[in-house]
C-alpha cells in the first residue's frame, strides 16, 4: 500500500539554520501519526513540507504518493490545519464554508454543518471574533468537510486551555473516524498525542530520533530497576536508553508512574529498547512502560548526549509538559 | 475563486466604486457645461470673424477644473497600485491566512492568477472609466489649448491611464509578494511607481520615434504667448500651432541662421520696449526657431506605445510573481 507519508534524507536549511536533517520516515496509511518534540525540533517545518507550503532543501518527501501540493488533485486528498489556526477575521463562519464548498470538489456540506453545530459555532459571526477554541474548531471542519485521506495538524491544540483542548481532541477523533482518513498531528504535549495517535515519530534537535506504531514502541521498550553496576549484565541486543538514579527519582520528566520511590538508595531505573523480553532472574526488575516515560527518556538523551552516561541530565523543558 | 476574490475584495470595491461614483458625477455635470458652453461660444462666435478672443476666455474659465481631475487621473493608478494592489498578497502573508488559502483544492498559481486577474480587471475598469470621462469632458477645452500632447495631458487622456493603472496594480500585488508585508510594499509600491511616472515621459517616451526637426517662425502672436524669453534670446513655453510635441527647442535665430541674444537690436528690444510691444518689436527682425518635435498625427501612435510599454511591463510582472508563487511558495 501507499505509505501517507515517504520522506528520504529529506532537510530544510533556512540560512545556516538546519530546520530538518536527513528524515528518512515511511508511515503506513491507516494511521493516526503524533509528531513529537520539544519546540524548534522541526515538527512544524516537517508538517509545512508536507502540505507543499515550504519546498525542502535536499532529499524528497512524498505524500499519498505523489509531491506534496502537486496539484489540485492531490490538494483535494490532504486537509491541512496550520499552527495558530488562520481564518479571515473579516469573514463570517458561514463565510467560510462557503469558501470551502467553492474552493474544494469533494465538500461534504452536511459533514460541515453537523461539525459546526457539534461545536456550537454561530455561523453569522465574524471569525475575528471567535475564541482560540472555536477558531480552531472552525479550521478543523474547514479541513475535515473538503474529505480528505489525509488530515495534518500542526500544533492545532497548543493555544488552548484545557476545556477546549478536550474539545477539540475529540472533534479530532470523530472527523478521522468518520473520514477514514489518516492524520498527522504535531505537539509536544505528550498526552494529547497518547490519547489520540497509534504511531508516533519522535523529533529533536531537526532529527527524527524513534518512530513507529504505539503497540511495537511499547513492547519494544521497558523499564528496568537496578543497580547501574548491573546494568552491564543486560543482554545483547538491549539498549539503554536512558538511566537515572534513584536519589534523583523521578528525574525521567516527572512521567506519571516514573521511578518509583521506593527501592534500594543505590538503585536506579533505565529505560530500556530492546526487541525480545528480559530473563527474569537477572539482578533487576522489570515493569511495563508508558509511552510518554519511551518518548521523555528518548528526548532526554538526545538533549543530553553529551554528558557522560549514568548522570542526571537535566530534560529538556518541553519534556515537563 | 472568483466567488472568494470578489468576497475579499468588496470593502475595498466598495470604497473605490464610492469614490469613482463621485468623480464620475462630477465630470458628468463638468462635461455637459463644457460642451454647452462650447456650443454657444462657436454660435456666438458665427456671426463674426475671429473667434480666438472668445474661445480663450472659455478654455482659462474651464482650464483650472480640468487640470485638476487631469492630475487626480494621474493620481489613480498609484492609487490603485497602493491599496489595491500592495495588500493583495502581502495581508495574507501577514495575517497567516495563505496557510489556510493555499491548502483548499486550488493550486497557489490558480489563486494568485484569479486575484490578479479580477482585481486588476476591475482597476483597469475603474481607471478607464474616469479616463474616457474626462476625455469627453475636457475635449473642447484641449482642443483649443491644442495641448493634448503635453506629458501631464497625454498621460490623462485615453489610453495610457489603463496601462498604467494594470501595471500599478500588478506592481503593488508582486512587491507584495516579494517583501511580504503590506505596508512596506505600498510604500515601495509608491516609490517605484512614481519614479516611473517621471523617467517614462522625460527619458523613454521622446524616444518611441525619431523626433522630426524644423523651424517655427516666431510670430509677435506665438511670442506673446511665450512663457519665457532669456536675456540672451533662449525661450520657454513655445506653443507650435497643430499641437504638436515639443521635445527641444533653440535660441532665437536670425534669417542668417545666428543666434540673435546678444546683438544690440535684440537687446534694445528687450531693455526699451514697453511689455505689450516687445512681440512687434522682436517680430520685426524675421526671428525663428529651430524645433525637434513630435508632429500632432502622431498622438494615436505614442498612446498605443505608451500602452503597449506599460502592458509589457504588467505581464512581465504578473509572469515574475506567478512564477514566483509557484517555485518558492512561503
Amino acid at each position: 500500500m501507499t505509505p501517507v507519508l515517504e520522506a528520504v534524507k529529506l532537510g530544510k536549511r533556512y540560512g545556516r539554520h538546519h530546520a530538518l536533517t536527513d528524515v528518512d520516515l515511511n508511515v503506513p496509511p491507516g494511521r493516526v501519526i503524533g509528531l513529537v518534540g520539544p519546540n524548534g525540533a522541526g515538527k512544524s517545518t516537517l508538517l509545512q513540507l508536507a502540505c507543499g507550503l515550504i519546498a525542502p532543501s535536499s532529499g524528497t518527501i512524498r505524500v499519498l504518493g505523489a509531491a506534496p501540493a502537486a496539484g489540485p488533485a492531490h490538494l483535494a486528498r490532504v486537509g491541512f490545519v496550520a499552527q495558530d489556526t488562520p481564518v479571515y477575521a473579516d469573514l463570517s463562519v458561514a463565510d467560510h464554508l462557503r469558501m470551502g464548498a467553492r474552493l474544494n470538489p469533494r465538500w461534504d456540506q452536511a459533514l460541515a454543518r453537523r461539525r459546526l453545530a457539534r461545536s456550537d459555532l454561530d455561523p453569522r459571526q465574524k471569525a475575528g471574533r471567535l475564541s482560540g477554541g472555536q477558531r480552531a474548531q472552525l479550521a478543523l471542519t474547514l479541513a475535515a468537510a473538503k474529505r480528505p485521506e489525509l488530515l495534518i495538524l500542526d500544533e492545532p491544540a497548543a493555544a488552548l486551555d484545557p476545556l477546549a483542548r478536550q474539545a477539540f481532541l475529540e472533534h479530532l477523533t470523530e472527523s478521522v473516524a468518520e473520514l477514514g482518513a489518516a492524520a498527522v498531528l504535531s505537539s509536544h504535549a505528550l498526552s494529547d498525542v497518547r490519547r489520540v495517535c497509534d504511531h508516533v515519530i519522535v523529533l529533536a534537535g531537526s532529527r527524527v530520533l524513534v518512530a513507529g506504531d504505539v503497540t511495537d514502541l511499547l513492547a519494544g521498550h521497558v523499564r528496568v530497576t537496578a543497580r547501574h553496576a548491573d546494568l552491564a549484565r543486560l543482554p545483547g541486543g538491549a539498549e539503554i536508553v536512558r538511566y537515572t538514579d534513584g536519589a534523583s527519582g523521578g528525574a525521567s520528566g516527572g512521567a506519571p508512574g516514573g521511578a518509583p520511590g521506593g527501592g534500594a538508595p543505590d538503585e536506579g531505573t533505565a529505560v530500556v529498547r530492546t526487541d525480545r523480553a528480559l530473563p527474569s532472574d537477572g539482578p533487576w526488575t522489570t515493569a511495563d512502560i508508558g509511552l510518554e516515560e519511551v518518548v521523555l527518556a528518548h528526548l532526554g538523551r538526545a538533549a543530553g548526549s553529551t554528558t557522560p552516561a549514568g548522570s542526571t541530565t537535566p530534560t529538556p523543558a518541553e519534556a515537563h509538559r | 475563486m472568483i466567488w472568494m476574490t470578489w468576497r475579499q475584495f468588496r470593502a475595498q470595491a466598495l470604497v473605490g466604486l464610492g469614490a469613482l461614483v463621485l468623480v464620475a458625477g462630477w465630470l458628468l455635470v463638468l462635461g455637459l457645461r463644457i460642451h454647452g458652453a462650447y456650443a454657444d461660444t462657436l454660435a456666438h462666435c458665427a456671426a463674426r470673424e475671429a473667434c480666438t478672443g472668445p474661445l480663450g476666455a472659455f478654455a482659462d474659465r474651464y482650464g483650472l477644473q480640468v487640470d485638476l481631475l487631469g492630475y487626480l487621473l494621474l493620481a489613480v493608478p498609484g492609487a490603485v497600485g497602493v491599496f489595491w494592489g500592495a495588500p493583495l498578497v502581502a495581508r495574507e502573508l501577514e495575517a497567516g491566512t495563505h496557510r489556510l488559502v493555499w491548502n483548499q483544492s486550488v493550486t497557489r498559481g490558480r489563486w494568485l492568477a484569479a486575484k490578479l486577474g479580477l482585481v486588476g480587471l476591475l482597476s483597469v475598469a475603474a481607471t478607464g472609466l474616469y479616463s474616457l470621462l474626462l476625455t469627453w469632458a475636457a475635449g473642447p477645452v484641449t482642443d483649443i489649448l491644442d495641448n493634448r500632447f503635453e506629458p501631464a495631458v497625454f498621460a490623462s487622456r485615453n489610453l495610457a491611464p489603463l496601462g498604467y493603472a494594470a501595471f500599478a496594480f500588478v506592481l503593488g500585488a508582486t512587491l507584495g509578494l516579494f517583501l511580504r508585508r503590506a505596508v512596506p510594499a505600498m510604500a515601495a509600491t509608491l516609490v517605484v511607481f512614481a519614479a516611473l511616472q517621471i523617467a517614462v515621459p522625460a527619458l523613454v517616451r521622446p524616444h518611441y520615434e525619431a523626433p522630426t526637426r524644423t523651424s517655427v517662425p516666431l510670430t509677435a502672436d506665438l511670442i506673446g504667448r511665450l512663457t519665457k524669453i532669456g536675456t540672451y534670446g533662449d525661450i520657454g513655453g513655445l506653443r507650435v500651432p497643430g499641437g504638436p510635441w515639443v521635445v527641444e527647442t533653440s535660441p532665437i535665430l536670425d534669417t542668417a541662421g545666428q543666434e540673435v541674444g546678444r546683438t544690440a537690436w535684440f537687446q534694445d528690444c528687450m531693455d526699451h520696449s514697453p511689455l505689450a510691444e516687445l512681440p512687434a518689436c522682436l517680430a520685426a527682425r524675421d526671428i525663428h526657431v529651430e524645433i525637434a518635435e513630435h508632429p500632432a498625427d502622431r498622438y494615436w501612435t505614442f498612446q498605443s506605445l505608451e500602452t503597449a510599454l506599460y502592458t509589457a511591463l504588467t505581464a512581465t510582472l504578473a509572469a515574475t510573481a506567478l512564477r514566483r508563487i509557484r517555485r518558492h511558495p512561503a
